[in-house]
């Protein structure tokens, strides 16, 4: 096992921000350095900590942020201050607004991820892995219901079962042949369907692999 | 109705004298024809006048016709040989007087267009009077000669001829001030001068005809001309202006094959109230409401456009606003006020101020009605809100918590302690989500009634607290917007004495009396400012809406007492 990923944790709940850091520091890949009540402490100990990532909840009352919006506000703050930093926001809302409001100024660094993922420490820990190289995550469900809201619209073609997977896949940040692997498909009939799906999106192939989330947000934002 | 009688009176007494002045003379077919022309003015009065009392025009008119009735009849009796025949025919000055300059004068309101026109007025009503007197103390007895056997007949001959020349001269002076009225204004009141212009000229002529023809210049037929012209001209005229452009909310209308007369193009306040009630049930949505309103008072005054305000600036126009109102009225309360704009023809009478005033007081209702919907429905969305924030920072956060939690046991084999304190946060999860729903509405309320959940909701306080109430009040139960409200307020109250009050004892007391539903929460804390009622002010519109109320009664330092009630049946 490589270097640890030194990481900041922030959230209101005490059980919940003590469950996510032992759960993070139990997986041995991840050194959490700090873990914080509110938004005004999770910049404070970014500052001090230096840390690679940091997991914040999306909602934390108090200070002078928006309402409901701490969480996002804090980490485009952090984002501008510390450009490397790569940033998991944690959310109890599915709804995309909130997802697309963490994306508004660009995806490089960012993770949205739904709270309980905290249940599911692969996934999480795949999110940190992602952002501490640059690469962003959306939430499945999140990408789901934006495709569902495109659908209702009529807005494209629609896309098949296949294409919505890898879809969601892509939307992980994930490159064509770790789709390949996760779908059990040969990497040819991935990029046959990225290349269906950035036809019927009306988008240009790219291999790069957090331009083609941006891409992918950039097509479903409302 | 007094108004009506005298109009009907003054009405038939002229047609009255004209028809049997016009029979004594002689009874031949062109009698008729000349009572049937010579009938349009008293009925022309006498209609303007009972329908539109407020607007002397239709008096005058009166007055002209009923001097016209008096004078025919005079020379009916003075053909007759009656004595007093001949004065009283002296009348038919005063009806040319009339007839010359004041109808044409004060047409259509009954009004001088400025007061430069009194002096004209002043100088036609004397030359009138002069000429009437003149002519009754010099009759002229049928066949055009003076009598010459009236001791003061030369001197009235005098006074009536200078009489009569100078009220024709004012007739021409008025005749002049209307071609200028009608050549300065503009459109709609230009086509209203036109006829009554047109009127006049036409009356002027036919007297002139008729000179001649009494004179013996002319043909028998200028004379029946003369006199058609002389009777039916201005009368004729003034229908068609009245009728035309609608002046005096006159106008033709068609009902079944029918064709009217129609008054009073508006409809009654009563009219408006009843077709306005069911339109403002049917929309529930207070600007909506608003917006009903202001289009009632638009049509019902017909006024170009009509505008609601209420006092928080809040503005509904029907119509397109131009330029300033022409009548406002402040709404019952101060709650904000009506506003109506010019109409495009005619202008707005006592009577319309009063149509003003009437609907104002449904407006006042309608819009306190939309106030405190407006209240009711932003309180609901506020609870509703508070809701979701209880659940998301609360059950919501405790939910991943625990998710985090097993996680972390199934990852690491999680041992007989970790477990134990699992389950205690998943039972604290379940108290939480227990207590939010008792929030939402508690199951003691929908199960067990008023008194039940209020006991319940007591018992759970850290201070003393007695719950008063009569056993047959404890088995009865009541809607469930009543108890739903009687039991927040409850609530409120004594979460508020514990919160800011800090009691020590409270002390609840639940009664029916008199179709009423009351409750009443006593603390011995310290009291507040009464102005500050927080959460009780939404729950004292809640109680209005149902048409009770809530009474709070707090000094520092004595206490608190809060008083709600609601009306019920038995």
């Amino acid at each position: 096992m490589g270097e640890t990923i030194r990481t900041v944790v922030a959230d209101d709940h005490y059980l919940v921000r003590e469950g996510t850091r032992r759960l993070l520091e139990m997986s041995g890949e991840v050194d959490v350095v700090g873990a914080v009540g509110d938004a005004d402490e999770l910049l404070d100990a970014v500052r001090r900590l230096r840390p690679d990532v940091v997991v914040t909840d999306i909602r934390m009352p108090g200070g002078q942020w928006r309402q409901g919006f701490e969480g996002i506000d804090a980490a485009h703050r952090l984002h501008e201050e510390h450009p490397g930093l790569g940033i998991v926001v944690l959310s109890q809302y599915s709804d995309a607004l909130f997802a697309l409001e963490l994306f508004k100024h660009g995806t490089e660094g960012f993770a949205y991820l739904l709270k309980d993922r905290v249940g599911d420490l692969d996934e999480l820990l795949g999110a940190i892995r992602a952002v501490a190289s640059g690469g962003s995550v959306i939430d499945p469900k999140v990408v789901e219901g934006l495709l569902d809201r495109h659908d209702v619209r009529g807005e494209h073609e629609a896309l098949t079962p296949r294409e919505r997977d890898v879809l969601r896949e892509m939307a992980h940040g994930r490159s064509n042949g770790a789709i390949a692997r996760a779908l059990h498909l040969s990497v040819s009939s991935v990029e046959k369907n990225v290349n269906s799906i950035f036809t019927k999106l009306g988008l240009e192939n790219s291999a790069d692999v957090h331009r083609r989330v941006a891409a992918v947000l950039a097509y479903l934002r409302p | 109705m007094r108004t009506n009688l005298g109009a009907a009176l003054l009405a038939l007494l002229a047609a009255a004298g004209l028809t049997t002045g016009a029979l004594l003379e002689s009874t031949g077919p062109w009698q008729w024809t000349f009572i049937a022309v010579g009938l349009i003015l008293p009925a022309l009065g006498w209609l303007l006048a009972a329908r539109r009392p407020e607007v002397r025009y239709g008096w005058l008119l009166l007055a002209t016709a009923v001097c016209f009735g008096l004078g025919i009849l005079g020379v009916g009796l003075a053909v007759r040989g009656v004595g007093f025949g001949a004065p009283l025919a002296a009348v038919i000055a005063v009806f040319y007087g009339l007839s010359w300059v004041f109808v044409p004068l004060l047409f259509p309101e009954g009004r001088l267009p400025s007061r430069r026109w009194r002096p004209v007025a002043w100088l036609a009503g004397v030359a009138i009077a002069v000429h009437f007197a003149g002519t009754a103390l010099a009759p002229v007895v049928p066949g055009g000669s003076v009598e010459a056997s009236a001791p003061a007949a030369p001197a009235g001959a005098w006074a009536s001829g200078i009489g009569q020349v100078v009220t024709w001269i004012m007739a021409m002076v008025v005749l002049g001030g209307l071609v200028v009225r009608w050549r300065r204004s503009e459109r709609p009141e230009r086509g209203q001068y036109a006829w009554i212009l047109a009127g006049a000229v036409a009356n002027q002529v036919g007297f002139v005809l008729l000179a001649f023809f009494n004179v013996g210049l002319g043909l028998p037929v200028f004379g029946a001309i003369g006199l058609v012209a002389v009777l039916t001209a201005l009368p004729g005229a003034m229908v068609v202006a009245i009728v035309r452009h609608r002046l005096l909310d006159v106008r033709v209308g068609i009902r079944g094959s029918r064709v009217l007369l129609v008054f009073d193009v508006r409809p009654t306040v009563g009219e408006v109230l009843s077709s306005l009630g069911p339109a403002l049930e049917g929309d529930p949505e207070p600007v909506a409401q608003l917006g009903r309103l202001a289009s009632a008072v638009r049509t019902g005054l017909d006024t170009r456009w009509a505008a609601v305000t209420l006092a928080d600036g809040r503005r509904v126009v029907s119509g397109r606003e131009e330029g300033p109102a022409a009548l406002t009225q402040p709404v019952r309360g101060g709650l904000g006020r009506i506003e109506c704009g010019p109409r495009d023809r005619g202008r707005l009478y006592d009577e319309d101020r009063r149509f003003l005033e009437a609907l104002a007081v449904p407006a006042g209702l309608a819009i306190q009605g939309a106030g405190l919907a407006t209240r009711l429905v932003n309180a609901q969305e506020a609870e509703r809100r508070r809701i979701e924030r209880n659940i998301h920072d609360g059950v919501q956060q405790q939910l991943v918590a625990l998710i985090a939690g097993i996680e972390l046991a199934r990852a690491t084999g999680g041992d007989a302690e970790t477990l134990g304190l699992l389950r205690e946060q998943a039972r604290q999860t379940l108290d939480d989500l227990r207590e939010l729903a008792a929030g939402i509405h508690p199951s003691a309320l929908s199960q067990g009634g008023l008194v039940e959940a209020v006991e319940e909701r007591c018992s759970r306080l850290p201070v003393p607290t007695r719950v008063f109430a009569g056993r047959e009040l404890r088995a009865e139960r009541f809607p469930d917007e009543i108890e739903g409200a009687m039991y927040f307020t409850v609530s409120e109250a004594v979460a508020n004495a514990l919160k800011h009050a800090r009691a020590a004892t409270i002390e609840v007391r639940l009664a029916k009396a008199g179709g009423r539903l009351s409750v009443t929460v006593r603390d011995d804390g310290q009291g507040f400012d009464a102005g500050a009622r927080g959460g009780l002010a939404t729950l004292a519109d809640r109680l209005d809406a149902l048409g009770g109320g809530l009474e709070l009664d707090s000094e520092q330092g004595k206490g608190t007492r809060v008083n709600a009630w609601v009306p019920v049946d038995g």
